[in-house]
């Protein structure tokens, strides 16, 4: 039976990397990278770029671990590191390919955003490309909101927006993409 | 009482479940990733590099300052003879002191 003492808090993790002890961060970085993961791998298109997303998310919560505040748990706080990543990572990746319809995406060789996803359900990949087309806002809201199934506080924790901003986001961006599911091939 | 009538699923909602139930598979991409973490944080000169891209980025900013600067000092190099000549006159006391400066 595992003791309760053998598992040592966040908090205490977190002063430790302060205090320079790299290998409590690398248990940070053990206990949390699957929540990270399982957000960023709604929004990355490849493992390369999952891969990136993630480190970037670490990398960052390493460097600005003196702004942790210890008002809430760790996780929450790189919860919203990796929220901002994605988003950014998603405006990043509308600059540079903005413009391109949903079949396109799907003759192109699409590939869905679950970089190791069996998708093989046709509904659920002309969902993904949809998904695609959304604005970065949009794209963020209706992910966390219907894939990841946070609450509307939750999401306006993590984004720092309203919570009735995030309300209409999601009610538009239903909008945008029942419109675009429409669209038959 | 009646039951109510079951409304119609929206296939939008069909089609989040569905995603939802197809949870992406990150096992192979976890795999090692705190080593590769580590081993990108401990990589020399990360914070050096970042400084660097910092002052270069900086260079412009710093260029227009000199350039204000410059443009502001000879502007006032011009006018300070006339300003002090002016100041001096006006105070009496201040008579002699600027005929012995001059």
């Amino acid at each position: 039976m595992v003791s309760a003492e053998s598992v040592t808090p966040d908090e205490q993790l977190v002063e430790e990397t302060l205090f320079g002890n790299d290998r409590a961060f690398a248990e940070l970085a053990s206990r949390h990278k699957s929540r990270v993961f399982g957000i960023a791998s709604r929004f990355a298109r490849n493992p390369a770029e999952l891969e990136d997303i993630c480190q970037e998310v670490f990398v960052q919560a390493f460097f600005k671990l003196r702004q942790f505040r210890r008002d809430s748990p760790f996780e929450h706080w790189l919860m919203r590191i990796t929220t901002c990543k994605c988003y950014d990572y998603l405006r990043k990746r509308r600059r540079d390919g903005a413009g391109v319809s949903v079949d396109a995406m799907l003759e192109s060789g699409y590939e869905p955003s679950a970089p190791e996803n069996p998708v093989s359900h046709p509904d659920l990949e002309r969902l993904y490309a949809a998904m695609a087309q959304l604005s970065p806002k949009e794209r963020l809201v209706i992910t966390l909101l219907e894939l990841e199934e946070r609450s509307l506080q939750e999401i306006s924790h993590l984004t720092g927006w309203s919570v009735a901003n995030v309300k209409v986001r999601a009610f538009r961006a239903r909008g945008a993409l029942r419109k675009l599911m429409e669209k038959k091939p | 009482m009646n039951d109510p009538v079951p409304q119609p699923r929206d296939p939008l909602d069909a089609l989040f479940a569905l995603a939802r139930e197809r949870r992406p598979d990150t096992s192979a991409a976890e795999y090692a990733f705190e080593t590769r973490l580590m081993a990108r944080l401990r990589a020399p000169g990360k914070i050096e590099s970042l400084w660097a891209k910092i002052s270069w980025r900086m260079i412009p900013f710093f260029a227009a300052c000199v350039l204000i600067l410059a443009v502001w000092h000879a502007e006032v190099a011009s006018d300070t003879h006339e300003a002090m000549q002016l100041a001096y006159a006006e105070d009496p006391d201040s008579v002699d002191l600027w005929n012995n400066l001059n």
